[in-house]
This record gives C-alpha cells, structure tokens and sequence, in this order.
C-alpha cells in the first residue's frame, strides 16, 4: 500500500479538536498517512511574527498535498487572511466546493447535488484596495483571461471525468461588462472543448433566488471568487449547514483541502462543533490520493451513525461531542471492516 | 427626514500625508527589477495581487502581463516628487496607471499584498 505523507493545520478555535477527530478517523480507514502538523494563523504571528511561517509553506511545497482546519480572521482593520494567502501563494486556483444532501439531515428538499467550482485567486480578493480621498474607499475587482479560461477548463475536465451533465458560469455580466464579461467569454471559450456537456450561464441574483426554489437544477457552477464564496455558503444552508460543507483548494501541482466553516470561536475548546465537513474534505483528500477504499469505507460509517442518530452532534440534534461522534464513527469503519 | 444632508453632516475630515505610490505597469518580461528613484524605494510588486517579490513565489503561478509595484517614499515627499518619479520612471517602463498612497491622521489608507 502506498504510502502519503500529507501536511495537517490544525488552524485556530474549534479547529485543532476537530483536525484530532478526523485524524483519528481517517488512520483508522487503513490508509497509511504520515502527518506533518504544521501551523498557521495568529498564534504563529505572536511567536514567529508571521501569519504564514515558512516552515509551514516548505511543507507543503514538499508534500504538494494539506488537510486544514479552520482559521480566524479579524474583521476590518488588522491582518490579511493566512487562508488566503496560503491559496495565493500556491496559486490554489480551483476552489471545488460540493453540496450534497447528507441523508438524516432536516430539509425540504429530496434532491441537491450541486458541485460548486469557485476562482480562489482574483475578483475582489486580490486585496488592491485604497482611500482614494478621505471619504471615498476603492477596490480593483481584477479577472484576468487566463485566470477565468483555467477555472472554467478545470470545471470541465472535472466534470467530464465525474460524469456530471451541465456545467453554469455565474456572472454579473450585464452590469459589470468588462470584468465578469471577460469571465464569461473565458468560460464560453473553454467550453468548446467539451461539445458533450450542457453549458449556459445564470446571472448571480437570479441563480440565488432559483437555488432557494428548486436547487435540484443545478449540477456544476463555475463562479468569479466573490459571487462563489457566498454562494456555497447558500448551498451550505441548503444541504443542512456549515459542519457538513467540504471543500478542495486545488493547483495544477498541489491542493489543500479545508471545510467551508470558519474557526466557530465561540464553541473553542468545548467539543461541541460537528467535525463532518473536514471529515468530508478529509474523504475528498483521499480520493485526489486515489484511495477509494478507505474514502468509501468513512462515507458509509459516517452516514450509518448519522442515520442511527445517537452518536451526533448538537447541530443535527444531537448531544455527542466531536470527539465521540468520530469515534463512533471509527467503531462503525470496524463492524463495516469485519462484514 | 432629508438623509443625504444627515449622512453630509456625518463626515469626518481627515488630514492625508503622502507617503507613496502604487504604480501599475505592463511588462513581458517577467518580475520587475527597481533601482531606487529619487525618494522612493520599491517594497512589493504584486501579479494579479499575489506578492511576487520580495518572498517565495510558486513555480506554478499564473502571472499576467500587469504588475503592481509599490513604492513607499524614504522621506517627506510632495506631489512633485511623484511628477519627477514619472517622468524618469516612464523612459524605461509602460505604466498604465499610478495610485497615490496617503495616510488619514497616520492610519495607511492602502492595503498590504498577500
Ligand atoms: N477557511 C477558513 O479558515 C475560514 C472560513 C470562514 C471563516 N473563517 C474565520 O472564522 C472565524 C469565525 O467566523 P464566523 O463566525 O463568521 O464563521 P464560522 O463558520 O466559524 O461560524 C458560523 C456559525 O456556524 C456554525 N458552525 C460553524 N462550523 C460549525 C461546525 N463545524 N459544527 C457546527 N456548527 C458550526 C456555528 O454555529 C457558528 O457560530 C472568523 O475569524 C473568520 O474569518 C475562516
């Protein structure tokens, strides 16, 4: 069996106790993982006067691969975002974020399974931003071509080899025809290539309000950086809430993967929040690591507890703690294992 | 209620002190090297807003064609000096467009690059 060595941020809040219970998960899937823990945020920025040490940067150049809990950032004034910095610095272009409906989990809908692919370099996070006058603020919403034509031929590719049918772009074109227009020519082009899939486009406001109705439309969304960070939070909502949204931050040579959720704070230290949605980016790690097997043998285990519905968290009506789902979990992999 | 006059009244009147500029130029010919011009010392160039220089930099960015190179002044400059900088600037680089940097009662008013 091979084996993968694979960089761990813990990250900051709720995160390392959730990072502890996926870990313990996923080495009891029979994969065989070297950890190499890592950190980053505002504990690093105390002791190594850096958000983003490089310790931590040369792990991950290294292993090319990274499970990460959340991190905090402060609003407004203060520090730059480590999480952003960590996809720009590895140019983590493709931020593929599934929301599928997990069975147990209240909602009123029998069908969602939308895969959203997020651009997670430019738009508006590319941090150009000034006070151009004392009472004016401005920031530059870059979208370059190449940085749309890859999203969308990514999108695609993905797409094709998961035998998913349509592939959206979301946009805001007829308002702002330079940059999302460029978007969406980018997206038109890249499309080309794939005769097969269904492509069209959705104008952001629109595809909100069409979500809420009858989400079971969509497929795939190909989406600028902003317009995708809201909507998969939505999609979030959706399919039953931040602990169950996974996500992958991924490159042509590296990719981290991370929940949608941020580091709960609040919850720090109480082994309450629900480690699924890094549980779930940890599955999706294994199968880019092509170990279908341990990913397949977590997903079944984690569904049966959720169904059985004794060993969950606070946020689906439960009262276990993060640790006890996980291994309740675990416990499921052996029964499932031993059959 | 007349809301406009309200929020005109709300204004806060700051004192702006030039500090630096971000200038934006176009180039295929990879990162940027800068002598120092006059007062002002480049401190990053960022490519599509990822720092390129100083620091590590991914062989597998994407960079396009465009820079953004910030120049932070290494003493008390005036409006003058940026005029200067241009025109010397300007003989070996195609800029497409400058950003005065100012502080508002010593708060930068202007973002850091990833
Ligand atoms: N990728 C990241 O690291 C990331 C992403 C988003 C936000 N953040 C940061 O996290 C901090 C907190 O942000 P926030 O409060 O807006 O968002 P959050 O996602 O941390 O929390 C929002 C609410 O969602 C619920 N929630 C989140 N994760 C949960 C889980 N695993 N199980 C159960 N419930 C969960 C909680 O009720 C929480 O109060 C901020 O500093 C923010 O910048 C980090």
């Amino acid at each position: 069996m091979a084996q993968h060595t694979v960089t761990m941020i813990p990250g900051e809040g709720t995160g390392p106790e959730i990072c502890e219970a996926v870990r313990m998960v996923i080495d009891a899937s029979g994969v065989d993982i070297r950890w190499e823990y890592e950190e980053i945020g505002l504990d690093c920025l105390d002791q190594h006067g850096t958000l983003l040490p490089d310790k931590t940067i040369q792990s991950i150049a290294k292993n090319k691969v990274a499970l990460k809990g959340p991190t905090t950032t402060p609003v407004g004034t203060g520090h730059k975002s480590a999480n952003v910095t960590l996809r720009k610095v590895f140019d983590l272009y493709a931020n593929v974020r599934p929301a599928k409906l997990i069975p147990v989990v209240k909602r009123p809908w029998d069908h969602i399974d939308i895969l959203n692919f997020r651009e997670n370099t430019e738009d508006s996070y590319a941090a150009i931003e000034h006070m151009v006058s004392d009472e004016v603020a401005q920031c530059l919403k870059v979208i370059t071509w190449p940085g749309s034509y890859r999203i969308a031929d990514f999108a695609f590719q993905w797409a094709q080899t998961h035998g998913r049918k349509k592939v959206y772009c979301v946009h805001k074109a007829n308002i702002m025809k330079m940059t999302d227009g460029l978007f969406m020519d980018a997206f038109k082009e890249a499309a080309k290539k794939y005769p097969d899939i269904e492509t069209g486009d959705v104008i952001v406001d629109n595809c909100c309000m069409q979500l809420v109705r009858n989400p079971a439309q969509f497929d795939c969304l190909v989406l600028p950086n902003l317009y995708g960070d809201i909507i998969t939070d939505l999609c979030a909502g959706l399919v039953g809430g931040l602990g169950f949204a996974p996500g992958a931050n991924v490159g042509d040579n590296c990719a981290i993967f991370e929940a949608v959720h941020g580091s709960a704070p609040k919850y720090a230290g109480l082994k309450k929040v629900n480690p699924s949605a890094v549980l779930i980016s940890g599955i999706m790690m294994l199968r880019w690591l092509k170990e279908e097997q341990a990913a397949n043998l977590i997903e079944k285990s984690m569904f049966a507890v959720l169904d059985e519905k004794k060993h969950v968290t606070y946020d689906v009506g439960g009262t276990a703690k993060t640790d006890e789902y996980a291994q309740a979990i675990v416990d499921k992999m052996g029964v499932m294992a031993g059959k | 209620m007349n809301f406009t006059a309200e929020a005109i009244k709300t204004k806060k009147k700051k004192t702006a002190k030039l500090v630096g500029i971000d200038v934006y130029i176009i180039t295929e010919e990879g990162i940027p090297q800068f002598k120092e011009f006059g007062p002002f010392k480049c401190e990053f160039i960022s490519n599509r807003g990822t720092k390129v220089w100083p620091g590590y930099v991914s062989p597998d960015l994407l960079m396009v064609n465009w820079y953004r190179c910030r120049f932070m002044a290494t003493k008390d400059i005036q409006d003058a000096d940026v005029t200067t900088f241009l025109e010397q600037f300007g003989q070996k680089w195609w800029w497409s467009a400058v950003q005065k940097l100012w502080t508002y009662d010593g708060e930068a008013g202007y973002s850091k690059a990833y």
